[in-house]
């Protein structure tokens, strides 16, 4: 009897710590600031993950101000580059923020993680310190639906406030919840369009022009 | 998940047409008047009447529609007769939620959506997603494919810059240096034409390398585009650099000091125009930026007429790469040569069948990066750094792709920008920030 062909997609090999990526950069590599942080904030500064010469530490959320703070005025982290949050889609600490913060001088990158369970979507809002933080917090709350105390401005920043649901968490469906947003409507004289992808929801579109009138019609 | 239901509005064309949104309008109008502009600490508190609302304040809102704003741009503006005093920028009405999109495609799928981004540089865009994702993939590039999209990078960024000047000048009521713009970026556009063979969205970066190796005949182009407009951007230099009018509409204009720059997280020639020294290619040299010898042009003023010589220079900077460019392009293959990391060669593919299933592999399910790990790019585009953090969860599409556009970044800057300045001046400040909405609103 022939042997049975079996097919497996194998994927690319698991890196291996030792693993020199050709695109790791100097600048990423800062265990001497995570260090200074530990000096500083002992318990607060939880786990260290390298990956690809990138240092990224896990922070405490509740003392994630104060640590905010002495990094730009003790350790120069003046720059704030980015922040956003990643939906994890577990049963605890389903959301992370992280921090994407520069020293200009030194030339040095570091990335600050917060991890944020369901149950409190509350994160302290880091505009007071860099007031860059300000789009990318209202941003993330748009997003993700994290709410930062302390902003002052938490409005939406992509979708008017009028949308009811965070688009990009993992249950939100990729095209969108019918109704859930009025849009122009596609003639002068026509209805609100509620539904832009009628179609791969199973209904009818609405025309984008008006039909001429029959002879009949007339 | 619960369905919104239906809201019942009044039909447009009848009486509630201008409260489309009520919520969202209301909740801009609410922040106009609750902001605390800087300008208000430097106004002097208590005596005096306060002025007559219906005289003098007025709110007024420029755009999404208006063609001096580059795109959607809303602004808000409360006004004291001529003069800002509060402003909200409101974006994302190009909002596609690219982001998310990215979360249902394969890696190298995904790559057309960044051509779309910050459309007038795409090959900076396709260069920034394919480094970001040879960092979470552990993907070399070879040396060749290396230099090849610093030419495609720096000539996206002279027909970026083009652009702005060119915009940027017919703002200010300048027409003839739009035109004269547009002929370099066609130049710009036939180059790619020749070895992208797209003009406007090339998507001509690969994961792993180049799509297709660069001709003579196109290195020619290069060579004769690069001998022409050095003289040309001289001629413009000799225009515009004492130019009396340019000048007195730039000079002063929305000036940043580098310590407020800094707080409000500007990026790319509007940070340098304000004297700090951060750009990509020296901050974190990615290709080959190391090994080529350019200056990064900067200026402490940090107004409008800054930003502009910081833009013409770097024009002049990216010629300067490109010919260093051209001289030291290497012979060697433009992609890597390992089926799990990056497409065959169409050779392999037709005349292989190894080859052809690689290519139908690499399809279908592509590049996967170990599970569980993350990382951030950033390259320097015409705009600002412009990077991509990637969180992989081992398949083939990017658990999570966050887009650091500076474009974003910059307008926020901007809404602090224009207030205390008048309603004139507000397309100056616009142009000299150069924001692309496509990028901004992601």
């Amino acid at each position: 009897m022939p042997e049975t062909l079996k097919f497996h997609f194998t994927p690319a090999d698991p890196p291996r710590p030792d693993e020199a990526n050709p695109h790791a950069k100097e600048s990423t590599q800062v265990a001497d600031v995570i260090d200074q942080l530990r000096d500083a904030f002992g318990e607060a500064i939880g786990e260290q993950v390298v990956y690809a010469g990138e240092h990224t530490v896990f922070v405490d959320k509740a003392r994630l101000l104060e640590i905010a703070q002495h990094l730009k005025a003790e350790l120069g982290f003046v720059y704030f580059v980015d922040c956003g949050g990643v939906d994890r889609f577990t049963d605890e600490d389903r959301f992370e923020v992280f921090y994407n913060l520069v020293n200009v001088a030194d030339r040095k990158r570091l990335r600050l993680k917060v991890r944020v369970d369901e149950d409190d979507l509350h994160v302290p809002s880091v505009v007071s310190v860099w007031k860059a933080a300000d789009w990318n917090e209202r941003e993330v709350y748009d997003m993700m639906g994290l709410i930062f105390d302390g902003h002052p401005d938490l409005r939406r920043m992509y979708m008017p406030e009028d949308f009811d649901y965070f688009p990009q968490r993992k249950e939100f469906p990729l095209l969108g919840i019918p109704g859930s947003l009025p849009l122009p409507p596609q003639t002068p004289r026509g209805p609100l369009t509620m539904d832009p992808y009628a179609a791969a929801h199973g209904s009818k579109p609405v025309k984008s022009y008006e039909e001429p009138k029959s002879e009949e019609e007339e | 998940m619960e369905i919104a239901p239906q809201i019942n509005r009044a039909r447009p064309g009848e009486d509630d047409v201008f409260s489309f949104w009520d919520r969202h309008n209301k909740a801009i109008y609410k922040r106009l008047e609750s902001k605390h502009a800087w300008l208000d600490d430097a106004r002097p508190q208590g005596d005096g009447e306060p002025a007559d609302a219906l005289e003098h304040q007025m709110t007024l809102n420029i755009g999404p529609q208006h063609p001096a704003t580059h795109g959607v741009l809303r602004c808000v503006v409360k006004l004291d007769g001529e003069m800002i005093d509060k402003c909200v920028l409101d974006i994302g009405y190009l909002h596609r939620g690219i982001e998310k999109l990215a979360e249902a495609k394969t890696y190298q799928e995904y790559m057309p959506y960044t051509d779309r981004m910050d459309y007038l540089s795409p090959y900076n865009n396709n260069v920034a997603w394919c480094l970001a994702v040879e960092k979470l993939a552990n993907i070399e590039v070879p040396e060749r494919a290396q230099w090849i999209r610093m030419i495609g990078c720096e000539l996206a960024r002279l027909s970026s810059h083009m652009l702005w000047l060119g915009v940027g000048l017919m703002d200010a009521g300048a027409v003839s240096v739009f035109l004269w713009a547009f002929q370099g970026r066609e130049e710009i556009y036939n180059i790619f034409d020749h070895f992208a063979g797209a003009r406007f969205t090339v998507s001509h970066s690969r994961i792993g390398g180049v799509a297709s190796d660069i001709t003579p005949e196109t290195l020619m182009l290069v060579q004769q585009f690069c001998d022409k407009y050095e003289r040309v951007i001289h001629d413009w230099q000799k225009l515009l650099n004492r130019n009396r009018i340019w000048i007195d509409r730039n000079e002063g204009i929305g000036v940043i000091s580098a310590e407020k720059a800094l707080e409000l997280g500007l990026t790319g020639p509007n940070l340098r125009g304000s004297g700090v020294e951060y750009d990509i290619r020296r901050f974190e040299p990615y290709l080959k930026y190391d090994e080529v010898d350019f200056t990064i042009p900067l200026r402490t003023e940090g107004d409008c007429l800054a930003r502009y010589f910081i833009r013409l220079e770097e024009m002049l900077e990216s010629i300067k790469i490109i010919r260093q460019c051209l001289e030291r392009l290497p012979a060697g293959s433009i992609r890597t040569d390992d089926a799990k990391k990056a497409y065959p060669s169409k050779e392999e593919v037709y005349y292989s069948m190894e080859g052809m299933i690689h290519d139908f592999m690499y399809t279908s399910s592509g590049v996967t990066p170990p599970k569980g790990v993350w990382s951030y790019h950033a390259v320097e585009s015409p705009k600002g750094e412009l990077g991509f953090y990637l969180e992989s969860d081992g398949t083939g599409h990017p658990y999570r792709a966050r887009l650091n556009a500076p474009s974003f970044t910059n307008l926020q800057g901007l809404e602090h920008m224009m207030e205390g300045h008048p309603v004139a001046d507000i397309v100056v400040l616009i142009g000299s920030i150069d924001p692309v909405m496509g990028e901004a609103d992601k």
